[in-house]
């Protein structure tokens, strides 16, 4: 065996990784395997906004124009506030919390150590949490309309804009998970931004009765211009192109610090 | 052929050489090992080996790569067992091994791995039930499952009770000879005495000595020490007076003698002729405890003295191995 033989393949293949695709398959069994033993965290996200959002949307009244709220119902205005709820708690605390316990477990180490990259493990994390943050947005939107509450009226926007909301907070979770490296202080941090991105989502103050100047501030917030989006979409307008630019620019630029922060120990 | 090849290795935390010119060679088959105090720099010397650190100067292959290229090519040959590495505690034996079976092109069996690895009862057992005899063991299992001709164990065995640790030894000796090289990283001499075949001690990032463990315990040939409970009271002059003899103390009942490798044959033989027997005979030969104290302490001179100052601490402080020497016990 001559030792440029053997070195070349193992350069290309840092190159241009190839996946392994029974590998990842494999991980993301795994991983949702893991999930469903351990529901607590799923379980207590999803509860929570699914069940108010179907009850909101059960009860008349709510469903009335108010003048208070700009002339959009009480469940126009919360069901945004519910969708994007169940994703930044996914995204904020759940994330985080496995991301940081993975490597605190040496887990990621470990993989390192296989020809397969740790990255594959977050990927499959990423997939997994999506996948329940869709769910949830799913039966949000899905369950309510049985009791006679609204259709989003523009479900390309409302698509569009959730999947570039989940990119922007999914990047954020997982620079939290980047900076920090203890469990406890990711999740307790993830917490405090937690509340900060759902005062800016409108959770206790409405964003059509925020001053000018803190609506504006909140729609350059990822939850602030995210909600916003939805709550366009629901009513029948395609979402401002600076709520889009927002999240977008939310997406990469966490991605970014996230790919650049990140370490596997 | 030699499998792994380290020329002048060196590693550099901030201020602190923490590797300082570590060479060595590793045969196809064998089974080595790196000893060394805590923070000696073992554990740092291996990952730049396994290629999980970059290291700051000297050549490094495994099986003809660099580590520090490293690709799916050399993650396939190399295995490694990491220290403090958990899995996550709801996924089971098989679950854990099906899956690390899934990166590898020509994994082991794993059900056939469990079997020789005494984990087959444990199939399904979560993670977090089973004992640290098992973890360990099945952390032995991942570094093998994708058959690799060199597997790097690190501290594999230390805080395990004696019996688990007896139980991974025996799988090593079982994996002897099945052509996977062993690195073990230990500062646990019995278990380098009883396992393998070569070894370097490392201290404060230089290798202080290198040889099998016989030779390494021969080495600092201290003198032979016997003990026993003499059947009456004697005179220890009888004894002084012994050529083999180089001092007699009494401790209580028990009478300690140490001198030359004829020392308990002439002892025995000299109170035999005043009627008084030897009971509870023990006898220590120098064992490789002996010999890594002196070394790692400076009482025989080492190759290099080594900084006395600044413990280098590069590795996570593991237990200091309290465990007793004397394993050669006649009786």
């Amino acid at each position: 065996m001559s030792a440029p033989s053997t070195t070349n393949p193992g350069t290309r293949a840092r190159l241009f990784p190839t996946i392994n695709w029974r590998a990842a398959r494999a991980m993301l069994l795994s991983e949702g395997r893991l999930l469903l033993r351990n529901p607590g965290v799923v379980l207590w996200t999803a509860v929570l906004p699914v069940a108010a959002a179907i009850i909101l949307g059960s009860i008349p009244a709510v469903r009335e124009p108010s003048k208070d709220l700009g002339g959009l119902s009480f469940f126009q205005v919360y069901q945004p506030i519910l969708v994007f709820f169940a994703l930044t708690l996914l995204a904020m605390q759940a994330l985080p919390d496995v991301l940081t316990r993975y490597r605190e477990m040496g887990v990621l180490k470990r993989l390192r150590t296989t020809p397969v990259s740790p990255g594959l493990l977050l990927c499959a994390q990423l997939a997994l949490i999506l996948a329940v943050a869709i769910v949830c947005m799913a039966l949000m939107v899905v369950i309510p309309p049985l009791g006679g509450a609204p259709w989003p009226r523009n479900v390309g926007g409302f698509v569009i804009t959730y999947l570039l909301g989940a990119w922007a907070l999914l990047g954020l979770g997982m620079v939290i998970a980047s900076l920090f490296h203890n469990a406890k202080v990711a999740a307790g941090f993830g917490s405090f931004l937690f509340f900060v991105m759902q005062f800016f989502a409108g959770l206790w103050w409405q964003r059509p009765n925020m001053p000018g100047w803190l609506r504006d501030i909140s729609d350059f917030t990822p939850s602030g211009a995210a909600v916003q989006g939805l709550t366009d979409s629901s009513v029948g307008h395609w979402p401002r192109a600076l709520y889009l630019i927002v999240l977008a620019v939310w997406g990469v630029a966490t991605s970014r610090l996230a790919i650049r922060f990140f370490s596997w120990e | 052929m030699s499998v792994i090849e380290v020329t002048g290795l060196r590693k550099v935390y901030g201020e602190r050489t923490v590797v300082d010119g570590v060479s060595f060679s590793v045969e196809a088959g064998e089974i080595f090992g790196i000893l060394g105090p805590n923070g000696a720099g073992k554990t740092t010397t291996v990952e730049c080996i396994g290629g999980l650190r970059q290291r700051d100067g000297g050549r490094v292959t495994v099986a003809g790569m660099d580590p520090a290229n490293e690709g799916s090519a050399f993650r396939e040959v190399l295995g490694i067992q990491l220290q403090e590495s958990r899995l996550p505690d709801k996924m089971s034996v098989i679950e854990a091994l099906d899956l690390y079976a899934s990166f590898y092109p020509k994994p082991h069996d794993p059900g056939e791995l469990l079997e020789r690895l005494g984990l087959a009862e444990q199939r399904k057992t979560y993670f977090a039930k089973l004992s640290g005899g098992q973890k360990q063991r099945l952390s032995v299992a991942l570094a093998l499952i994708g058959n690799p001709r060199v597997a790097i164990l690190d501290e594999l065995t230390t805080g395990l009770d004696p019996a688990a640790r007896r139980d991974v030894w025996d799988l090593l000796e079982d994996l002897r000879g099945t052509g996977v090289t062993l690195l073990l990283v230990s500062h646990f001499m019995e278990e380098a005495e009883r396992l393998c075949d070569r070894v370097i001690v490392i201290d404060h990032g230089r290798i202080i000595a290198a040889d099998t463990p016989e030779g390494l315990a021969a080495s600092v040939q201290a003198d032979q020490r016997m003990s026993f409970l003499p059947s009456a009271p004697f005179d220890l002059a009888v004894l002084r007076a012994l050529p083999d003899v180089h001092s007699v103390v009494l401790t209580g009942e028990r009478a300690v003698v140490t001198g030359t490798d004829n020392v308990a044959s002439a002892v025995i033989i000299a109170l035999h002729g005043r009627g008084i027997s030897v009971g509870k005979l023990r006898v220590d030969q120098p064992s490789l405890d002996d010999a890594f104290v002196a070394l790692t302490t400076g009482n025989e001179p080492p190759l290099t003295p080594g900084e006395s100052s600044a413990e280098p601490s590069g590795e996570p402080s593991a237990e200091p191995s309290g465990e007793p020497s004397g394993e050669a016990v006649a009786r």
